[in-house]
């Protein structure tokens, strides 16, 4: 039996954040595959990395809960299960048509995630009493943020979308599978961004002046930057006014969160003062 | 706000858990010997995807993993997590396996774990010159009284108040050796993975068999990795935080690890073949 090391109370309660996370997400995704699908057009991609940025905040917390218990591997080591499960949920769920692959992915990933949880929680005996609920959630906040950076690289979220490079966009080479988001393993790069930013946020800020508000701005924080290299990574898949929608949101919404951030962590700390370069002693 | 000692993790196991786990293994193992007709490619890459997962499972109870008391000397291990350290032994025996491929299943199997191995060994060997030079601590188990490879005595190394510091020999040769099985195990689920995405892909995606060759090997490497990093994560929750080694008390909880990989690995396994195989 373990016991609490971090304190939890003060903030939004978890429930709230969950529910708002997960519908955010879907919504996000949603909306993207939706609106490019009815004008026809890339524009809407940039809904994708929304759908990343809500699975991050989410994420962020769910992380805070479960390492509030101190597991003794270290913070990171929940983002990494996190991406490992969420990849294997959502590259299933890329089988299925637009309309159905975000459900699956929730599904699969609540499935595996509540495997893993138990296979934690009750093989291994860490006897933590949120870690299947935890392990669940965060299985689920993999797969819908891969899914969001995914839909963000190539706007779309098929397999067939994913593996093959659609033709004649910015007078590429036609249709070749090497190119792809899956066959030129830009997915591996998706993995590391999604699981560092849905690890740091909690890594960064725990500890006795923990403070929620600041923390979910961190992670907002931290999915805006992730979004910053998937925009340009999307040149290669996307019209260039999608590509320069994309970049738009993604550098104007970290910029907002990262001066937000910096307001919240002046108001946290006992102390601020603008440290200036240290000057060498003169007349040696 | 409590302060509290760090988890010690449960001892024994839970009868209860560990019966339904290995019936969840089992009813997947069934249940794809039923759906595709017996003991063809897909039963046989499942079947090297659960083993995959259990090598990576055990692989991980070897590395010495010190986390932060090692960094400031007072605990023998590499200073970091487990997760870290796992995955990068894995990962690394991993690429190198997945180089020999062409070779064929035993030689890639061989090149991963070497891979791993090698990445462990030089790891351990910087950590003991950086632990030795640079720190100025000499190394010393505090688990055992002897080295149980060497026979060298310990105890009057050890300082006082600590769990002992530096990397003693039986961990330096632990990590090489878990090194070694987290890169068969890793290597093993990706060459199983691959080829059933070499046989199904073409007609999934409809392109010849040599053009599916990137999406197929980019699909059987992420999967891999993600498999990896769960078990990893697993066996690192067992041993909950440090551990020295295979001399360490810590190490006899292997099995329940094992467990916990296989019924994961079935999961995980069963979820990734279908991605191609459906």
């Amino acid at each position: 039996m373990t016991v609490k090391v971090e304190k939890i109370e003060g903030g939004t309660p978890h429930d709230t954040i969950m529910w708002a996370g997960l519908i955010a997400a879907l919504v996000c995704l949603y909306l993207g595959a939706g609106l490019n699908l009815m004008f026809n057009a890339y524009t809407f991609s940039f809904f994708g990395g929304l759908a990343a940025v809500a699975a991050i905040v989410w994420g962020s917390d769910a992380i805070k809960g479960l390492c509030s218990y101190g597991i003794g591997t270290g913070v990171p080591s929940v983002g990494m299960i996190s991406l490992g499960s969420g990849v294997i949920a959502m590259l299933i769920a890329t089988r299925f048509s637009w309309y159905y692959a975000p459900i699956v992915a929730l599904i699969v990933a609540v499935i595996i995630g509540a495997i893993i949880g138990y296979m934690a929680n009750d093989v291994i005996m860490m006897k933590i009493p949120v870690m299947r609920r935890s392990m669940t959630e965060v299985a689920v906040i993999g797969a819908l943020m891969l899914m969001g950076l995914a839909q963000m690289t190539t706007s779309s979220y098929s397999l067939l979308g994913l593996s093959s490079v659609k033709a004649g966009l910015l007078g590429l080479a036609p249709a070749s599978l090497g190119g792809s988001f899956i066959g030129a393993s830009i997915i591996a790069v998706a993995f590391i961004l999604g699981a560092i930013a849905v690890q740091h946020p909690f890594n960064a800020c725990l500890g006795p002046s923990w403070k929620q508000d600041r923390m979910i701005m961190l992670a907002a924080e931290c999915g805006f930057l992730s979004m910053i290299p998937i925009a340009f990574m999307s040149i290669a898949f996307l019209s260039t006014g999608a590509v320069i929608v994309s970049v738009i949101v993604s550098v104007a919404g970290w910029f907002y969160t990262y001066s937000q951030y910096l307001c919240l962590s002046k108001r946290d700390a006992a102390a601020w003062l603008d440290a200036k370069p240290i000057r060498e002693p003169e007349g040696h | 706000m409590t302060v509290t000692p760090k988890p010690t993790g449960g001892v024994g196991m839970n009868p209860v858990a560990n019966a339904l786990s290995i019936i969840l293994l089992i009813a997947i193992i069934g249940a794809v010997w039923i759906l595709f007709g017996g003991y063809t490619l897909v039963f046989k890459a499942l079947i090297a995807v659960i083993l995959g997962g259990a090598l990576i499972g055990f692989g991980v109870h070897f590395v010495p993993v010190g986390g932060a008391p090692a960094a400031m000397g007072q605990a023998p291990g590499i200073a970091t997590g487990v997760a870290m350290l796992a995955a990068g032994a894995g990962l690394a025996g991993l690429f190198g396996g997945a180089f020999a491929v062409p070779l064929g299943l035993m030689t890639a199997v061989v090149a991963g774990g070497i891979g791993g191995a090698l990445m462990m060994a030089i790891t351990c060997l910087f950590v003991t010159l950086i632990y030795t030079y640079g720190m100025g601590i000499p190394s010393a188990s505090g688990k055992v009284k002897v080295d149980p490879i060497t026979g060298d005595s310990q105890a009057e190394y050890k300082s006082q108040g600590t769990e002992g510091h530096g990397l003693p020999f039986s961990s330096f040769a632990g990590g090489v050796i878990g090194g070694f099985l987290g890169g068969v195990g890793g290597t093993l689920i990706y060459y199983a993975l691959l080829k059933v995405y070499e046989d199904r892909l073409p007609a999934l995606l409809a392109a010849s068999a040599s053009a599916v060759v990137p999406v197929a090997v980019s699909l059987a490497g992420i999967f891999a990795v993600g498999l990896f990093l769960v078990n990893a994560v697993l066996a690192a929750y067992n041993i909950t935080g440090t551990t020295e080694g295979f001399h360490d008390p810590k190490f006899s909880r292997f099995p329940r690890a094992i467990v916990a990989s296989l019924a994961a690995s079935a999961v995980c396994g069963i979820v990734a073949i279908l991605v191609a195989a459906m």
